[in-house]
């Protein structure tokens, strides 16, 4: 049993790990919360859904779920956060896209209705059993999507034209610029991709559990915020360490009947990480200073 | 119906000033929803389990309240910024979950019995609270928070006590927020931990931005607005946070110093003797 909650726990901490490594990229160029983004990741699990209705192939779904959450990524940019490019207009931006995010619930609830909405998928429940461990498919499905959207999100970063600008605008927007980076070009690429990255995660969520629920966004998205703060800001390893930890320290907990108590461990972790080391608890070396 | 909109924004007007007072000192406090609901809980089981009157629980709500903010206040005020922002949107996490799972408070189910709190006395605090605060405009210690707010190593510079002051203000503000939450309490009758999740907190912290944050009138504008608007008609309602999104994208972008972005005259320091 154990084994198979750690197994869980690693699942869905990688799929926490999707949606703090949004939340970083966006915090790595900007500096700003994206508050929108835990609805986008709700609102790529009722697209899977809608796809998937519609008689769509998985293959299928997983591009549409990228290209809807990827564009409305890029409106989220252009209402919430274009104008508000000051230093210390943090604030109105992360309040504009709490703004943004409660339209996308109001609008999915308007759409498909507040109540849990069943995945159509065939097969859902089957299963291996290996070693006594029994682990569904769709689970090992999700797993190996998250291994690989992990490594694609890496390469890019770190290997690629793209990646080269995005780290050198979240070093400094000013000398990016001078040196001929299209900042605003690569702060759209950004959204595109941690929105895309968040709705696949929100489709693999919403294939694992089976249901489509509009108050994921506000559980599951808001953790993932505290998560990224834990394994410090603007640091992709951190992101994937943190989910993993909170994942598997959750479903530990929940299989001990401490449930209720992990819930408050992961917000208690991150104020404590934010007082007392504000890098995080795998963060590199720079950001040792608290930003303004 | 109009006493119920009238208590709901004269709460609402109470609760923007409880962040607006945190403000004052610099800090931006997503916490507010949690301190409302720790005073409307410590109020409510002072009148529902103890039997006090309402008028005698309020006080000890805020007071309670009050102190755990300066306690929690004194190490999170060290972080700025978004730092902050994410430190207290944990206090508000914390406090509801911690309300959820005492089963003496009703966890999940929430906590009722309580009753009582009429509009004369919410809106006697409003007027109580607003007199202080334009008080407060007038006199230098107005000015001492106005440079914390803008430049702290300056203000330290120039004397300000900014630890005390920063930690004191969390906790008026918290014991503020609490008050308006007992009267919430009172006023509904019966609560979850639910009502007083992240969002409220947001939405308090919304208040004061759209109204603006440099004088009293601003948070109390922004707070009646937001109370009244989505009411105002049939069609609004039944879209209500699509809405209220809208409005706050539009008014964020239109102007983003908030609806009243003045500041109000504050009085001469006193002239150095010979």
């Amino acid at each position: 049993m154990l084994a198979e909650q750690l197994l869980n726990g690693v699942i869905v901490g990688g799929l926490y790990a999707l949606v703090a490594l949004g939340y970083t990229l966006v915090f790595g160029v900007l500096d700003k919360l994206n508050f929108a983004h835990p609805d986008i990741f709700m609102f790529g699990g009722y697209v899977a859904v809608a796809s998937l209705v519609l008689g769509a192939p998985v293959w299928t779904t997983v591009i549409v779920v990228a290209a809807v959450t990827g564009v409305l990524g890029l409106l989220v940019e252009l209402a919430s956060f274009r104008r508000f490019t000051a230093p210390d207009a943090h604030i109105t931006a992360a309040l504009s896209s709490v703004a943004f995010g409660l339209i996308i619930v109001d609008l999915v609830q308007k759409q498909w209705g507040s109540e849990p909405l069943e995945v159509p998928l065939e097969g859902r429940s089957a299963a291996i059993v290996a070693l006594g461990v029994r682990l569904a498919y769709v689970k090992l499905a999700a797993l190996a999507a998250t291994l690989v959207l992990l490594a694609v999100l890496y390469v890019v970063v770190r290997r690629t034209r793209f990646g080269r600008r995005m780290r050198a605008v979240a070093d400094s927007p000013v000398s990016a610029a001078l040196l001929g980076v299209n900042v605003r070009a690569v702060t759209q690429l950004v959204f595109f991709l941690a929105s895309a990255v968040a709705g696949i995660a929100g489709m693999l969520r919403v294939t694992i559990t089976g249901f489509a629920t509009s108050e994921v966004g506000f559980t599951f998205g808001l953790k993932a915020l505290a998560i990224m703060a834990i394994g410090g800001m603007g640091d992709l390893r951190g992101a994937v360490l943190g989910g993993v930890l909170v994942g598997v320290v959750e479903a530990v907990a929940f299989q001990i009947g401490l449930g209720q108590i992990a819930d408050v461990a992961v917000w208690v972790l991150m104020i404590a990480v934010l007082l007392v080391r504000p890098a995080g608890l795998f963060g590199g070396r720079h950001q040792r200073e608290t930003r303004a | 119906m109009i006493s119920d909109y009238l208590m709901l924004t004269g709460l609402n007007i109470l609760l923007a000033w409880s962040v607006y007072v945190i403000l004052l000192s610099g800090s931006l406090s997503f916490a507010n929803g949690g301190f409302m609901g720790i005073g409307c809980y410590a109020a409510g089981v002072v009148t529902v389990k103890l039997g006090w009157p309402l008028l005698l629980a309020l006080p000890v709500a805020g007071l309670a309240a009050g102190l755990l903010g300066a306690v929690v206040g004194l190490p999170a005020l060290r972080t700025r910024g978004v730092y902050l922002i994410l430190v207290t949107i944990g206090i508000t996490a914390c406090v509801k979950v911690t309300i959820e799972s005492i089963p003496y408070l009703g966890g999940v189910q929430g906590f009722g019995g309580m009753g009582g709190s009429a509009l004369w006395q919410v809106w006697g605090l409003v007027a109580l609270v607003g007199a202080a605060l334009f008080a407060l405009s007038r006199t230098p210690l107005q000015r001492i928070l106005d440079a914390i707010r803008e430049d702290e190593t300056v203000a330290r510079c120039l004397g300000a006590n900014v630890v005390y002051l920063k930690v004191a203000m969390f906790g008026i503000g918290a014991a503020l927020a609490a008050v308006a939450g007992g009267l919430y309490g009172h006023y509904y009758v019966f609560v979850t931990p639910d009502h007083f999740n992240i969002l409220v907190s947001i939405y308090l912290v919304l208040y004061v931005i759209l109204g603006g944050v440099n004088n009293p009138w601003g948070p109390a504008l922004g707070a009646t607005a937001m109370s009244l608007l989505p009411e105002a008609s049939r069609v609004l309602q039944d879209w209500r946070p699509t809405v209220f999104g809208v409005l706050i994208l539009g008014l964020l972008l239109v102007r983003p110093q908030g609806l009243l972005p003045f500041r109000l005259r504050t009085a001469r320091p006193p002239r150095p003797r010979p």
